[in-house]
């Protein structure tokens, strides 16, 4: 499985990536949310997952993820939104713009993977 | 308005001690009143809030500190050598995650910047902030309104 994460943070990116890399995934980074566009279309096919942060410069993930939804090909991508944007009116703007799940920072590897459990995203077993 | 909803001390120092648990799998304590802080150089961390209270939240520690917490995050060793835009990087996460936990905590609707991060010789006065430990080592914080 492949992975988009996008975060203007390199630390997280990091953080990330290590948690998505431990459990199986291919990853790919970006900074912000018009990189991200650019690292899909550079893809041969769309990744299974993207995380994305909300707070970017250039553009945000909301927006980022309005964009991949405006576009048929990319339908099959799972987009997880990790952000420190903890309010529920928060929650509900990112999942009526595509999200389908939600992770608020700070969080644990174990919070992460069982949110992807639950989707049905974990390419091997990793205990939780 | 900025004093009415202002983040108070408690709350700053609740979303630290989160912070400090669950990303950097350390304790947060306040640093005692009378113990010396001491401090040559380090790197401040600031985020602004925009909504009911306007202003930031600013973080001030030793370079060393900041490393350390780097590192921390990162899962580097002390020995692994991390480069100085990875620390400044991290630090402004930190931030960011804390002014993150702070935010949804006050009432109404705010916004949060994005964390800038600089290089500084001096910490603000004990009386403009207040001190938690990293270690055996003081981090400075500070709840700065907006100027009237």
């Amino acid at each position: 499985m492949r992975a988009v994460i996008v975060d203007d943070s390199r630390a997280m990116r990091r953080i990330v990536g290590r948690i998505l890399g431990d459990a199986g995934y291919e990853i790919s980074e970006a900074g912000d949310g018009l990189e991200a566009l650019a690292v899909l279309e550079g893809l041969e096919s769309p990744p299974e997952l993207a995380c994305v942060d909300w707070n970017m410069p250039v553009m945000d993930g909301l927006t980022f993820i309005t964009e991949v939804r405006k576009r048929p090909e990319w339908r099959s991508i799972t987009l997880m939104m990790v952000t420190t944007e903890s309010e529920q009116d928060r929650i509900v703007r990112a999942l009526a713009a595509g999200a389908h799940e939600y992770l608020i920072k700070p969080f644990t590897g174990e919070a992460m993977l069982e949110k992807l459990d639950l989707l049905g995203l974990l390419p091997t077993s990793t205990g939780v | 308005m900025t004093s009415a909803s202002a983040p108070d001390e408690a709350l700053v120092l609740a979303a630290i001690e989160q912070v400090w648990g669950s990303m950097l799998y350390a304790s947060a304590e306040p640093w005692p009143a009378d113990r010396p802080a001491e401090f040559e150089s380090g790197l401040q961390a600031q985020i602004e809030l925009r909504g009911e209270w306007n202003g930031r939240l600013v973080l001030t520690c030793d370079s060393e500190v900041a490393t350390q917490i780097a590192g921390a995050m990162l899962g580097v060793g002390p020995d692994e050598g991390l480069e100085q835009p990875d620390v400044h990087d991290a630090v402004g996460e930190v931030l960011n995650v804390v002014g993150g936990s702070v935010k949804g905590a006050l009432p109404g609707t705010s916004a949060l910047g994005l964390p800038g991060v600089s290089e500084v010789t001096a910490v603000p006065s004990r009386g403009e902030s207040f001190v938690v430990s990293w270690g055996d080592a003081p981090v400075y914080v500070q709840i700065v309104p907006d100027a009237a």
